[in-house]
């Protein structure tokens, strides 16, 4: 097994199986933890890729920022009364569940079929070096995707605002005890 | 079987370059050894979609929704960037750049809002929430 | 003056009327009212006297005036124009229903004078006339059909006038009821004529008719000449849709003279006239026609024998000489039939207002038994009335006996006549004569059996005007028809005006051979004096020995109360059609209508309302479910991507 390989299959375990705790965990502080630890898992995926840079951001966004953000939320609540994780009736969780299965059975059976039918279509691949991958990514940034970069930034902003107002003691639904 | 575009990879395959890197570089299909393609990375995406999916359907803590829903996201992301890297086109890389200040934005705003609700009616159990019945 | 302004004049005159006294209906005024419905007839009148004259100066081969004023229908292939046409049919025709008809409006005046609803009464009257001039002067038969259907619906309109009573209310329907199914024969009849000739115009189709007579029952003139003669009986009230004549007593007595004596009971005959050549290329539908005629006019006749109520008498007296129009059209006697209906018209109207004037006098009192000897206080009605019943049992030199002998002669004579006919005319004569003797007789002549209260009277001047006028019509009207063997003995020798005028338009039957003098001579001589015999005995009976008649219905016990209610046949029909057919109706309301549209529409509801319903719960509020709803939908369009 190359490290390639095994570097990924360490990961994905790592990964789903962070998911799947975040998932049927039921303690809400426990689920917010293993997200954290997935969101790592996905950027030392994005690491194998090659993505670097986005390896960085996904670590400072969601597994920083997101994340604290969530248990801020949590902590906020003081959530005694959690009865059970999953919504009640046996049926309708099958359903639920059978549904997720097909879909993701759908979706496996679409990519091996598709992925199959490539000839050994091969590409260089981005270089492995930080700098150049970093590079292309600026510099398309900044003119192929220039627009959608500046109204990022007005949506952050916008964001922000909104956040605050929807969340002031006297503000936003104008909330009452 | 839907006709599946193959003209790029068959575009990328006939550039000159390409030709040379071949043989070294087995990064696709499954082959008899272990090695990991793009479908590995695909499925790895599609596996975490749907468990995020499970958890947006499944759980009762609005919060734990949201999480579910950055799981998706990310999923999403994941997918991109393999894209991006196993067709040599950057554009894949910008789209995860979206996505996570999207996902980021989104998740500030939904927790925003919980908190108001939560404010008013002490719960975040969205089995309190069914108003909007018809 | 054109042709057009007259034809103009002469057709609108009357729908002005209608017009004028409908918009003031509440006024009382019989005189305003009276006035100008009368008013109206005549202009019609007068302009049906001036396209007439304008008739007589054109040669014998193109008599006709004929105006087209808009294209009414056109579809497809059928082009039907608002056409009108008067030649020798019409033009006799449209004098006598404008003429007669004035007369009545102006007894009309006199007679409705205290009735409330006499505004009314005067607009249906000229309403009337509107559609009996459209019938008359159509020169299609759609058009023709116009007027036939609105003549039925102002028959309705008349007869039950008083439709606060039910039973009058009642006759109306049923007039209008059996005319329908007349008119739907009608139809069927138009539609045959119509897919084989494809015209429906009266000249062309004339001209369009085979030479050689067709043999077929159900060939297209075989068969459209029947289901026109059926309507034909429907509304000239032969056997089987007689029924309703007799009922249509109810209504006032002038419109029982204008209606269904002189004017629109006639139009069946005159539809026949008018179409003579299609008639005589269908000798089975004339088999039929001649065979209903007599039939109807032996046992109407039969029936009149035994009635009490003085309009019922001369109701089934009409029905009876209606036959004799159609037996006359049935073996080829077109001539005849036109002539014997111009000469009813007038006795027969006559005969009506003069009852109208003893009804009048009797205040509203009918029943013969509850009159006699009325000579002597209605001097004038009793002395037209008597000239009425000379002509209608054919005395000469009366009008009757012209026509009437006419046809029992071509009854007896024509190719297509036979001795039965004959016979049957002999004998409804002799009833005739019986009957309407008796009539005089319980009426005007013998001991008085009037009610001590009442103190019958002459009626006024303009009830007495019209009678006179008619009185002299009944003598003298039959003077344009002579036949020739009469005529040849006379000095000056009169030939048949009437036969002569109209040659160019009504065809003699193939095979009609001149007709021996001597036979023709005794066949008359023993109608009229079998007639006078019949006439002597009913006299006798019912001035002389009242008793007698009484014990002679009584030896016939079950035959006579049999006659008397008109054979039964309403209760027959009331059994085998009307009640089935109701019953049918209920059955079809009941089970189809009710149990299963109805049903069906509440089940259909029912099922969207349940669908509704259902939809409805999917919306339960829980969000979670929504996303479900979304997954579920991603993978069954994936699965038909994919799985294509």
């Amino acid at each position: 097994m190359s490290m390639d390989s095994f570097l990924f299959w360490f990961l994905a375990f790592i990964t789903i199986a962070s998911a799947v705790t975040v998932v049927t965990i039921t303690n809400p502080i426990y689920s917010a933890l293993a997200l954290a630890m997935t969101m790592v898992g996905v950027s030392a995926i994005f690491v194998t890729l090659g993505a670097y840079f986005l390896a960085g951001v996904q670590l400072i966004v969601y597994a920083g920022a997101v994340t604290v953000l969530f248990v801020m939320v949590l902590m906020l609540f003081d959530l005694k009364h959690e009865l059970s994780a999953f919504s009640r009736g046996q049926i309708s969780g099958t359903i639920k569940v059978a549904t997720a299965a097909a879909l993701a059975g759908l979706l496996i059976g679409a990519i091996v079929w598709t992925v199959s039918g490539f000839e050994r279509v091969v590409s260089k691949p981005a270089a492995p070096d930080s700098a150049d991958g970093m590079r292309e990514l600026s510099h398309a940034l900044f003119t192929k995707y220039v627009f959608g970069f500046e109204v990022l930034g007005i949506l952050l902003l916008i964001i922000a605002v909104g956040v605050v107002a929807l969340a002031r003691a006297k503000g936003g639904t104008h909330a009452q005890r | 079987m839907p006709n599946v575009d193959t003209s790029l990879a068959a575009e990328a395959l006939a550039r000159p370059e390409t030709q040379t890197q071949i043989e070294s570089l087995d990064l696709i299909a499954h082959s008899a050894t272990l090695g990991v393609g793009l479908s590995h990375y695909l499925i790895l995406s599609a596996i975490l979609f749907v468990l995020g999916m499970i958890g947006v359907l499944m759980r009762r803590n609005a919060i734990v929704m949201l999480m579910s829903i950055e799981l998706m996201l990310n999923a999403v992301n994941i997918s991109f960037v393999a894209f991006s890297r196993f067709q040599n086109l950057i554009d894949g890389q910008i789209m995860v750049f979206f996505v996570m200040t999207i996902a980021a934005a989104e998740a500030a705003v939904g927790l925003a809002i919980l908190v108001a609700i939560f404010k008013r009616f002490r719960e975040v159990n969205i089995r309190f929430f069914e108003h909007l019945r018809g | 003056m054109s042709p057009q302004l007259l034809f103009a004049t002469l057709i609108l005159a009357p729908l002005l009327g209608f017009l004028i006294n409908g918009a003031r209906y509440r006024k009382h005024s019989a005189e305003v009212a009276g006035g100008i419905a009368t008013g109206a007839a005549a202009i019609s009148f007068i302009s049906a006297l001036a396209i007439f004259f304008q008739l007589l100066d054109l040669p014998a081969e193109e008599r006709r005036v004929a105006v087209q004023f808009f294209d009414w229908i056109r579809v497809a292939d059928l082009k039907i124009p608002a056409g009108f046409v008067i030649d020798q049919i019409s033009g006799i025709m449209i004098l006598v229903v404008t003429g007669v008809g004035s007369l009545i409006h102006l007894f009309s005046i006199s007679y409705m004078h205290h009735d409330k609803g006499v505004a009314k009464y005067f607009a249906y009257l000229n309403l009337f006339l509107f559609n009996m001039i459209l019938l008359v002067l159509g020169d299609s038969l759609p058009v023709m059909f116009v007027g036939w259907e609105g003549v039925g619906l102002c028959s309705y309109l008349l007869i039950g006038f008083w439709f606060t009573d039910k039973e009058k209310a009642a006759a109306g329907m049923k007039a209008f009821v059996t005319n329908r199914i007349g008119d739907a024969a009608f139809i069927l009849g138009m539609f045959i004529l119509f897919l084989h000739f494809g015209t429906l115009n009266f000249q062309e189709l004339n001209r369009m008719v085979p030479v050689d007579p067709s043999l077929a029952w159900f060939g297209p003139i075989g068969l459209g000449t029947l289901l026109l003669f059926i309507g034909a009986t429907g509304k000239s009230a032969q056997i089987p849709l007689y029924v309703w004549l007799p009922d249509a007593m109810a209504g006032p007595t002038p419109v029982s003279a204008l209606i269904h004596a002189a004017t629109m009971v006639t139009a069946g005959v005159y539809m026949i006239v008018r179409m003579n050549p299609l008639f005589l290329a269908a000798p089975n539908t004339m088999m039929v026609i001649a065979s209903i005629g007599a039939l109807t006019a032996v046992m109407a006749a039969s029936i009149g024998l035994t009635q009490w109520d003085i309009k019922k008498v001369l109701a089934y007296s009409t029905v009876s000489q209606l036959g004799y129009m159609f037996l006359a059209c049935g073996v080829g006697a077109f001539g005849a039939a036109l002539f014997h209906l111009m000469t009813h018209a007038f006795f027969k109207a006559l005969m009506f207002l003069g009852s109208g004037s003893v009804i009048h006098a009797m205040h509203e009192e009918q029943d013969i038994r509850k009159m006699g000897g009325l000579k002597k206080y209605m001097p004038v009605t009793h002395l037209t009335f008597l000239l009425g019943w000379l002509a209608i049992i054919g005395m000469p030199p009366f009008a009757g006996f012209f026509s009437k002998d006419e046809i029992l002669w071509m009854a007896f004579h024509s190719p297509r006549g036979h001795i039965l006919f004959w016979i049957l005319g002999f004998v409804g004569a002799l009833m005739t004569a019986f009957y309407m003797t008796r009539l005089m007789a319980l009426t005007f002549w013998g001991e008085s059996r009037v009610d001590k209260k009442i103190h019958p009277h002459e009626s006024p001047l303009l009830m007495k005007i019209p009678l006179i006028v008619l009185a002299l019509l009944s003598v003298v009207g039959g003077w344009i028809g002579v036949p020739h063997v009469i005529g040849s003995l006379l000095p000056g020798e009169p030939h048949n005006i009437l036969e002569h005028w109209l040659e160019p338009v009504v065809k003699s039957v193939p095979g009609m051979e001149a007709g021996d003098p001597t036979l023709e001579w005794s066949l008359m001589g023993a109608s009229v004096f079998f007639a006078a015999i019949a006439a002597a005995v009913a006299y006798h009976f019912y001035v002389r020995n009242p008793s007698q008649p009484k014990k002679i219905a009584e030896a016939l016990g079950g035959f006579y109360r049999l006659v008397f209610n008109k054979y039964r046949i309403d209760e027959l029909y009331a059994a085998t059609l009307i009640r089935p057919l109701i019953k049918a109706s209920q059955g079809l309301w009941f089970y189809v209508d009710v149990n299963f549209i109805d049903k069906a529409t509440f089940v259909t509801a029912d099922l969207v309302r349940g669908g509704g319903l259902f939809v409805r719960g999917l919306q339960n509020g829980n969000i979670q479910r929504y996303a479900l709803y979304v997954a579920f939908g991603v993978v069954v369009s994936l699965s038909f991507i994919l799985l294509r």
